[in-house]
């Protein structure tokens, strides 16, 4: 059970990735969302995480309730002190990767969330925070 | 987790392949080789990969199940997909992945039924 309304959890490891994903299920599922919107959130937290211990290693997931006008979302983290991302706006676009990845890691990612914003300075790290709101943009 | 959890079961000359509910990375690659093993020590002609306790199908695991199927594609085997739920089926969509040329059934019967037409098909021929 995921009581508290914040917390961090590590993303260092692949069965850390299986554990950041449990927690996203919890407390989405905590919350209210229905079950398509718990597999959105699960799904995009697994792709960022995976991206985390990808690209940088190591990193946390960082999460915490929020309320924007009275309505309540999720809003989930990902920071690390990796390489950071030389080019954002490549990196958003559909079909690019840097890697071995399907290239659909952030954008997919965005598709799936309400929101997604990311911060990158190269040698210093990046943070990924996505969030989705109990009364959606999407069904 | 190890493969040990995962179910490889032989019915005639296909293999059903349960899939756990949440597998680590590890586990998704070691599927895998145990999957292409079992095709060559059984003989197998088909595999069923039932997905229907996957709660979470992300594009690692998802280029992973295509990946497998090329792969006992070129061993002469066919691969189904069975049992997405609609909650997968939505992301995955969104997500923007596609499990390449897989067939995919509703469930594990229909995989059944889809192999076995595939068999006598290949009869005929």
């Amino acid at each position: 059970m995921i009581s508290a309304e914040q917390g961090t959890a590590p993303v260092a490891s692949e069965s850390d990735i299986v554990t950041v994903r449990k927690i996203s299920r919890e407390m989405a599922t905590q919350m209210g969302f229905g079950i398509t919107d718990v597999t959105r959130i699960v799904t995009a937290v697994s792709e960022l995480a995976r991206n985390i211990y990808r690209y940088a290693g190591t990193g946390i997931m960082q999460w915490q309730i929020i309320n924007r006008n009275g309505i309540q979302g999720i809003e989930l983290s990902f920071v690390d002190q990796g390489p950071g991302i030389p080019d954002l706006a490549l990196a958003l676009q559909p079909g690019y990767t840097s890697s071995d990845g399907l290239g659909m890691g952030l954008p997919g990612s965005k598709r799936l969330m309400d929101e997604l914003e990311i911060e990158s300075e190269i040698g210093t790290g990046t943070t990924v925070t996505i969030r989705k709101w109990l009364r959606g943009t999407s069904y | 987790m190890t493969t040990d959890m995962i179910s490889v079961v032989k019915v005639r000359d296909i293999l059903l392949v349960t899939i756990p509910a949440d597998p680590d990375d590890g586990t998704v690659c070691a599927l895998q080789e145990k999957v292409l093993q079992a095709m060559m020590r059984y003989d197998a002609r088909g595999l069923i990969l039932d997905i229907a306790m996957v709660e979470t199908l992300d594009s690692f695991f998802a280029r992973t199940l295509a990946e497998t199927s090329r792969m006992v594609a070129l061993m002469g085997g066919r691969t189904v997909i069975a049992g997405m739920r609609p909650s997968v089926a939505i992301t995955t969509t969104q997500l923007g992945m596609t499990l390449g040329t897989i067939a995919s059934t509703l469930n594990v019967d229909r995989a059944l039924d889809l192999l076995s037409r595939f068999g006598e098909r290949r009869i005929l021929e």
